[in-house]
């Protein structure tokens, strides 16, 4: 069963292919203006999307907009891989 | 997959919109919410003709030649017709659309008015510095989100005492990532219908222009002139539904009459309204 952080990771990159933004992105790519080029409406969208599935959103839930994919996905759990060389 | 880039999206509906929103494509300045729209939008015209001095003489040391004016999105060229039919400017109309270039050059083919129109970026226009006398913004800026660029590119092309006219759709408070995120259904239809925007509030337009060696003369809201603009619009799609459906479909169409229902309650609740902004350039 794929752990919440890659089911985020699935979600986001999906979500970024339907709105013709570079799904390959980096995970250290900005999300908005310079990187991924995410507006402040494709974010409410993609905080919906991932608090729908998966119960809540890092948007949302913290003080400061995460600035990366990567940090979305911390929101969600520590890297699978990371987790185990540690 | 949906575009919601300009030029793509002006591509698909420009035919439509002029049935819906009248040969000008833009909002109206009415004085009673009854007057007809094709005036009311006239009245739009004049406003930025006036404000942005038109109507002033060629520039000093040019023997009486016209102003140069840069249409910046022009559209299908309705608003640049009248500039040059009725003040004789000499007018360049740049947009990033290839069906607007075409419209806009066959309507003034058909009048038989002189003007050229380039299919061009207007926040990077790729034009010579302080080659303009006026720089027209109607109602285009919204679909650029480089704001800064536009301004700042607007002012490079201007000669010094040259003026920058615009008019567009504004942000008039600030909308919170919370609220978005619950009203993100009602900016989605609007997105869908009008393509991928971004509003401003009239200051942010002004701070750039200091910015960028231009004093403001002119900051007006105008929101509550231009409200009956939608009952206008929704009024015009229920005369021409039959051909607005054989060109964009119902799908479109309804989003179309969604979007004014949307329009109109962020208008009476003071998040969007409209506004009309001049500065000239210092030199």
């Amino acid at each position: 069963m794929p752990s919440p952080r890659s089911t985020a990771e699935t979600l986001v990159r999906d979500f970024l292919t339907r709105i013709n933004k570079d799904a390959s992105a980096d995970l250290d790519a900005p999300l908005y203006a310079d990187g991924v080029g995410l507006d402040s409406l494709e974010t409410a969208e993609l905080s919906a999307l991932l608090e729908d599935e998966l119960g809540n959103d890092p948007f949302s839930t913290a003080d400061v907009l995460p600035q990366t994919l990567r940090e979305v996905l911390d929101h969600y759990g520590a890297d699978d891989a990371a987790a185990e060389t540690a | 997959m949906v575009d919601y880039e300009p030029a793509e999206h002006y591509d698909r509906v420009t035919r439509a919109w002029a049935l819906l929103m009248g040969d000008d494509l833009h909002y109206g300045v009415f004085d009673a919410p009854s007057d007809p729209l094709a005036e009311a939008s006239d009245r739009l015209t004049s406003l930025m003709i006036e404000v942005g001095g038109l109507t002033e003489a060629g520039p000093e040391g040019t023997d009486g030649a016209p102003l140069r004016v840069l249409d910046v999105g022009c559209g299908t060229g309705g608003p640049a017709s009248r500039l040059v039919r009725d003040h004789g400017v000499d007018l360049l109309g740049i947009t990033p659309s290839a069906v607007g270039i075409e419209a806009a050059t066959a309507r003034f083919a058909a009048a038989g008015l002189p003007g050229s129109f380039e299919q061009r970026d207007g926040t990077d226009n790729g034009l010579p510095d302080a080659s303009f006398d006026r720089v027209w913004v109607l109602e285009a800026s919204h679909l650029m989100p480089d704001r800064e660029a536009l301004i700042s590119e607007a002012s490079r092309v201007l000669r010094p005492g040259g003026r920058l006219v615009l008019c567009d759709i504004i942000r008039r408070r600030e909308i919170g990532f919370r609220e978005l995120r619950e009203r993100r259904e009602e900016f989605a239809v609007l997105r869908a219908g009008f393509g991928a925007a971004r509003m401003d509030p009239l200051d942010l337009y002004a701070a750039h222009a200091e910015k960028h060696g231009l004093k403001v003369l002119t900051q007006r809201d105008i929101s509550e002139e231009t409200r009956p603009t939608f009952a206008a619009w929704r009024a015009n799609a229920e005369q021409h539904r039959d051909a607005v459906l054989e060109l964009i479909g119902p799908d479109e169409l309804d989003v179309f009459v969604r979007s004014l229902e949307i329009l109109e309650r962020l208008w009476d609740d003071r998040t969007l309204g409209y506004g009309i902004f001049a500065a000239e350039k210092v030199g």
